[in-house]
């Protein structure tokens, strides 16, 4: 039980998919100037990436290895895909939001990245959570940053007012600098809580 | 032909795919810290993108659009709409630009290849190179101008990773707090040089 | 040929049949609902540039499909337009309009909003390409064919607090009562960068950080404008 704990907490601050795998950067920065696409993308996210998970690691004794990345991406793509179609029929308005982005899933690197390293050497239980723990290790960045951003930018989080009537918002925020100089004042942060530093 | 120059202006400094799109940043970040591996992903980067973007775009085009099938004279073909095929299709046709030039650099050029290691292949998943496509699907851009927005994404991305190289290359004697060092102090200043290029947003375009 | 290349060939191409099956049920099954959803999308839309009131200050939808379709019915009639000639294309709607004729804009729609036989109101859709991508909204005149009566900006992939301000209603509720035609002629309309003139009829305030955003829509609002003279000049001729 110790090891499924673990399997779904690592991601969580010790190997976090952003800031110490260094996978899936590009979605981070790219959906959080508001709450809300933040929120639907890592709803999507965890969908794609746990049934990924799953799907490989069900696959993995019978996937020939030299089109091993090939079929991955195949199984990516037909689940984004699939997310997609599902999204445009039942929640029209969100998928008008999320446009591009939600193809973006499937060359987010942790998807890939999580297939590779786990997936493909543990069987599906295990996969399933490690796919849980990482979209939940991805969400809590993607909340963290959306909210600054959100906040910084234009006062409101998750559409609702929290700061004072004459606050003009920065503008910064909203443009890709902002997001930038966020994230890696997060990642500073959390390293020196964590105390795993890179060496050079 | 002013429309290409404007187009091309464009996506390399106004609106670089890595600096104002964040696309392709797992490779950014991850292989910026030497000026050679930097420029080795860059070309790489450079040409699968020319080369998938105008590809992408014929296809899309003649098999995969609403009404694209009209040319094999089928009428039930005719009226079929495959564009939802459009992501698996436009991934396969960069995982195979992908492998082959993982295959002319291997012949070729060998300390690159090994340099690159396991992110030539990851190319594929580069967000950037499938993102460009489903820019130039979204905007509509015909022939011409996928060559030449694949061929300039390329080159900013180019761009802004090899300056990024230089610049962490002389970080080397600052004296960097220990929770900053390497992602955080790079995040900062890919945040840095993004403002430098926000600043091409007011250049003014003849035409 | 050797066991290892057959079983890889079998292989890939199950996964090819078995992706391309869930993907083309999926994507046929879903196929109706989603064009529902864009028809009923669209209508909305329509009927907000026309002043319905169809969505909150959000720009979420507060009315029913059946609503929607009810009022289409009532007072709503759709005709298409040639560009060169002004002339109603009978017997055409836009289901038979090709994305080639959407994209030139070689046919246009037009809606006619009707109080029994006459017509009093009229919208268009206007579409151009904004900073990121391209934008589409409609544009909604007064009987006389000169005031707005409204705008929306329904789609687009600006960025938010940016260039997306173009679908917030403080930026739409500034067209109405713009006057784009006068003395015989069409006006120039403009999204200034900054404030506009006070009491101005033909510009609007632009959106502060999104003057791309802004120029774009400066030009394919004039763009169409032009597009669908040739029609307005007949009905305001007779």
């Amino acid at each position: 039980m110790a090891k499924v704990k673990d399997i779904i907490v690592d991601p969580l601050s010790d190997n976090n998919p952003i800031t110490i795998q260094v996978l899936g950067i590009c979605s981070a920065l790219a959906v959080t100037v508001k709450m809300e696409t933040a929120a639907v993308m890592c709803v999507a996210l965890t969908v794609v990436l746990v049934a990924s998970n799953t799907a490989i690691s069900a696959l993995r004794k019978v996937i020939p290895s030299r089109i091993r990345m090939i079929v991955e991406m195949c199984v990516i793509a037909s689940l984004v895909i699939l997310t997609d179609q599902i999204l445009k029929a039942y929640m029209f308005d969100v998928s008008q939001q999320l446009s591009v982005f939600v193809g973006l899933i499937i060359t987010n690197c942790i998807v890939m990245g999580r297939a590779e390293a786990f997936a493909l050497q543990n069987p599906p239980k295990e996969s399933f959570l490690d796919g849980l723990g990482n979209a939940l290790g991805y969400s809590v960045i993607l909340i963290l940053v959306a909210s600054f951003r959100e906040i910084l930018a234009s006062g409101t989080w998750y559409g609702f007012n929290v700061t004072p009537a004459n606050y003009l918002g920065n503008g910064l925020a909203t443009l890709a600098p902002g997001a930038f100089i966020i994230v890696g004042l997060i990642i500073w942060v959390q390293r020196t809580f964590t105390r795993k530093f890179e060496i050079d | 032909m002013q429309e290409l120059i404007n187009l091309a202006v464009t996506s390399i400094f106004i609106e670089n795919i890595v600096l104002a799109y964040f696309l392709g940043m797992c490779s950014f970040l991850a292989l910026s810290k030497k000026v050679e591996t930097a420029s080795g992903l860059g070309l790489a980067v450079v040409f699968v993108l020319a080369i998938t973007c105008p590809l992408n775009h014929l296809i899309s085009k003649f098999l995969l659009a609403p009404g694209a099938l009209t040319w094999t004279k089928v009428p039930a073909l005719a009226a079929m709409d495959l564009s939802f095929l459009n992501f698996i299709c436009f991934i396969a046709v960069i995982a195979s630009m992908v492998q082959l030039v993982e295959m002319i650099l291997d012949r070729y050029f060998p300390p690159l290849y090994n340099a690159l290691g396991i992110f030539l292949p990851l190319i594929t998943v580069n967000c950037s190179i499938l993102g460009g496509s489903l820019f130039m699907v979204e905007r509509k851009y015909d022939l011409a101008e996928s060559v030449v927005y694949g061929a300039s994404s390329g080159f900013g991305f180019f761009l802004a990773i090899v300056g990024l190289a230089a610049i962490r290359k002389k970080l080397r004697y600052s004296n960097i707090p220990d929770g900053l060092k390497g992602l955080g102090i790079t995040f900062i200043l890919t945040g840095l040089m993004a403002i430098g290029f926000l600043c091409f947003a007011g250049i003014s375009l003849g035409g | 040929m050797q066991k290892e290349d057959r079983d890889l060939i079998v292989f890939a191409t199950i996964v090819c049949i078995v992706c391309s099956l869930v993907l083309s049920a999926a994507a046929s099954l879903l196929r109706e609902r989603q064009d529902e959803n864009i028809e009923f999308d669209r209508r909305v839309n329509v009927l907000q540039a026309f002043g319905e009131a169809v969505k909150d200050e959000k720009g979420k939808k507060i009315v029913g499909m059946e609503d929607v379709n009810a009022m289409f019915a009532k007072h709503i009639e759709e005709v298409i337009l040639d560009p060169e000639s002004g002339d109603i294309l009978a017997g055409l709607s836009s289901n038979d309009l090709t994305s080639q004729d959407k994209q030139n804009k070689s046919k246009l729609p037009l809606y006619l909003w009707k109080e029994g036989e006459q017509v009093t109101r009229y919208a268009f859709p206007i579409s151009g390409k904004g900073l990121w991508g391209p934008i589409y909204g409609y544009l909604a005149f007064d009987q006389d064919l000169a005031t707005v009566l409204g705008v929306t900006f329904y789609k687009h992939i600006e960025t938010p607090g940016l260039g997306a301000e173009c679908s917030s209603p403080w930026f739409q509720n500034n067209f109405k009562g713009l006057k784009l035609w006068a003395d015989g002629a069409l006006r120039e309309f403009s999204v200034v960068k900054g404030l506009a003139e006070e009491g101005s009829t033909t510009d609007v305030d632009g959106i502060s950080g999104a003057t791309i955003t802004g120029r774009g829509i400066t030009s394919f609002v004039n763009e169409d404008l032009r597009l669908y003279n040739t029609y307005f000049n007949k009905v305001r001729g007779s």
